[in-house]
């Protein structure tokens, strides 16, 4: 199910850099289509940004998740002042729609890492069964 | 017979995947590595070492009592860990998961492995994944 919905929004997003890149070659950059590269370039910004924090910190994943979300919501804030999206009255939506994203992903990297050690530890028990097994049938005498 | 080598024929009739596993893990018998330890050097196999660390550019071998100073660098390491049960669990450790124990998530959601003589290591959720790997690919 996690592949399908990666490959989901991996391939919807290629569907919109496609149809907006023709559409350049039409109607040439409107509204909506800057709407959509900014949403692009600051992913990217984003992205580096996450994966700089995981070379340079090892931190426990509350913490981790805590600097990220902080440092996420100072890029968006720089990002959306630069591009025009915020005001300086409402430069705290920034705070608002990083959390909305932070949270759920916080919440499923959390499920996902129990899965991961459990699966683990399961697989070592497994191995540690079969061992026993082994060495009651005589198969390291 | 006593100073004979060990010796393993394996015998397939294809090539299968169950045929690989089984000769990445006669291969993996065969891997060692040289330690220095009190200006001795020594043959150190792969099933007798738990974990490497990397400790200001310098690696040490750490087996179940003692600690080796590998002769050669980190990425001799990382070339067998395609061909062995070795797996990086964070930016300075790789360990032995033949020796591993169990992974705990703790209070501060902190990950810790626990090797089977009772000595804990740190491990990055980051590599997780990989871990999880080398179980999967390890299943015959």
């Amino acid at each position: 199910m996690k592949k399908i919905i990666k490959d989901t929004l991996l391939l919807a997003s290629l569907m919109i850099l496609v149809v907006f890149g023709v559409s350049i070659l039409w109607a040439g950059v409107t509204q909506e289509i800057a709407l959509v590269c900014k949403l692009f370039g600051l992913a990217f910004i984003v992205v580096v940004a996450n994966h700089g924090l995981d070379i340079i910190f090892l931190l426990p994943m509350r913490q981790s998740y805590i600097l990220k979300y902080a440092l996420v919501t100072c890029l968006v804030i720089a990002y959306g002042f630069v591009v025009g999206w915020f005001y300086p009255s409402n430069w705290w939506m920034a705070a608002i729609y990083t959390a909305l994203v932070f949270i759920p992903a916080y919440f499923l990297d959390l499920v996902s890492v129990r899965r991961d050690v459990s699966y683990i530890n399961r697989k070592i028990q497994e191995r540690l069964g079969k061992l026993k097994h082994s060495e009651t049938r005589g198969f390291y005498e | 017979m006593d100073n004979q080598p060990l010796t393993v024929i394996v015998e397939y009739p294809v090539l299968d995947e169950k045929a690989r596993k089984v000769l990445q893990w006669v291969h993996q018998l065969d891997i060692q590595f040289v330690g220095k330890i009190d200006d001795k050097l020594l043959k150190i196999g792969l099933d007798e070492i738990y974990y490497f660390e990397t400790v200001e550019r310098k690696v040490f071998i750490y087996t179940k009592e003692e600690v080796f100073q590998l002769q050669g660098s980190i990425t001799d390491v990382e070339r067998m860990m395609m061909d062995s049960d070795l797996v990086r669990v964070s930016r300075t450790c790789i360990i032995n998961t033949d020796h591993l124990q169990e992974i705990r998530q703790l209070k501060n959601s902190r990950l810790e492995a626990t090797m089977d003589n009772n000595e804990k290591i740190i491990v990055s959720r980051k590599y997780l994944r990989e871990i999880k790997n080398v179980f999967r690919r390890g299943t015959l």
